[in-house]
């Protein structure tokens, strides 16, 4: 999941990232992504997996966390326990 | 991803679930993400066709020069509902947004049900609401700002924002780096994008939305205002004036509802949603 992850930040809504990107990348702070950016990421993920993920859910996990970033890692984390492999 | 063309203006936006339809309408310098971190999509798409986007000059929608009154992003709303031939929706706006939904749901009556708004100043109302310089989001900014050596004045101008924005210097760049986190200093860098445009003084026009017509408006109103809210005076009003008008204070909140208290704002949310779209015997909320 975080291959995949990774994959589509590489090239992301009309950006392209030659840098790193690792479990350990925060997706505001290093990837320089805006609010509007993380709700394109869940549609993306969503056409991608072609299905429907809980976004509320790590969102809400985040806040009781008082996270104020997505780390890619935990993104991918949520990403194993929630996709339906067919 | 699902853009939308309306006169001519490309509009981002989203759609979840089914039933009967409601549609967010954002703040001004807001964007549509507001509702996904609030998770207020997540918990109404249970049972709701809910219809999120970005207004113009906001998010992933086209800037246009012109166009920001709430009677233009009114239009807007109304080409949307049209577009996506959505059934007569029930709206909920936040802040600047409650004053687009109440507006459109004047200019087109049949379109729209019924009106949630959260702490929304209107325009229409500066008469009797003394407290429109004491939004506590203006005062931060606005001190952030001078603190760095940026022109500001005291009274409440978001064109003046958004020019100081985009007149920012490098050295002041670098020292609101070193003292806002990375997601504070990205929102208020987009804020420059709409310093060329007459966003920040078209959005406190009355535009045709004066105290009279809001007297009239007759269909269902939930009025929330937050806790802290600088509105008092407008709450009050709602309160006394529109008969068809239900207010609720949402605690531990200060104009930021969505994201300060989303637990209690999504249960308000949902619950007048339920009331006014599937009736009174529609039972308990599904967890």
């Amino acid at each position: 999941m975080l291959d995949d992850l990774i994959a589509l930040i590489k090239n992301f809504n009309g950006k392209e990232y030659s840098g790193q990107i690792t479990d350990k990348t925060y997706f505001f702070a290093d990837l320089g992504m805006a609010s509007i950016d993380a709700v394109v990421l869940a549609e993306r993920l969503q056409d991608y997996y072609g299905q429907k993920i809980p976004f509320g859910l790590f969102l809400k996990g985040l806040k009781e966390k008082n996270a104020q970033d997505i780390q890619l890692g935990d993104l991918a984390t949520f990403l194993e326990q929630h996709i339906k492999r067919g | 991803m699902p853009h939308i063309s309306l006169n001519g203006t490309k509009f981002y936006y989203q759609q979840e679930g089914n039933g009967p339809d409601v549609i967010l309408v954002h703040a001004a310098t807001s964007n549509m993400a507001l509702w996904m971190f609030s998770g207020v999509i997540e918990e109404l798409s249970q049972e709701f066709r809910v219809t999120a986007y970005d207004l113009r000059g906001h998010g992933m929608s086209d800037i246009t020069p012109t166009g920001y009154t709430s009677h233009d992003m009114a239009t807007d709303l109304i080409r949307l509902s049209d577009a996506l031939e959505l059934q007569p929706a029930y709206l909920v706006g936040h802040s600047f947004g409650g004053v687009i939904s109440l507006h459109a749901s004047t200019l087109a009556p049949d379109r729209f049900e019924g009106i949630i708004l959260s702490d929304t100043y209107f325009p229409g109302l500066s008469s009797i609401e003394p407290n429109l310089n004491k939004i506590p989001i203006w005062e931060k900014w606005k001190n952030v700002l001078v603190d760095v050596g940026a022109p500001m004045g005291d009274i409440l101008n978001f064109q003046d924002l958004f020019t100081a924005v985009d007149s920012l210097t490098s050295e002041q760049m670098q020292t609101l780096e070193t003292t806002l986190d990375r997601f504070s200093l990205r929102w208020l860098l987009s804020l420059a994008r709409l310093a060329k445009t007459s966003c920040g003084n078209d959005i406190f026009q009355e535009a045709g939305l004066t105290l009279e017509r809001i007297v009239e408006y007759k269909k269902p109103l939930v009025a929330l205002y937050d806790e802290h809210s600088a509105f008092s005076a407008t709450k009050q009003f709602l309160k006394e004036k529109l008969s068809n008008c239900i207010v609720e204070d949402v605690p531990a909140a200060n104009h930021l509802a969505p994201l300060e208290n989303p637990m209690v704002f999504n249960g308000l949310i949902h619950k007048h949603l339920r009331r006014m779209a599937l009736g009174p015997c529609s039972g308990p909320l599904r967890k």
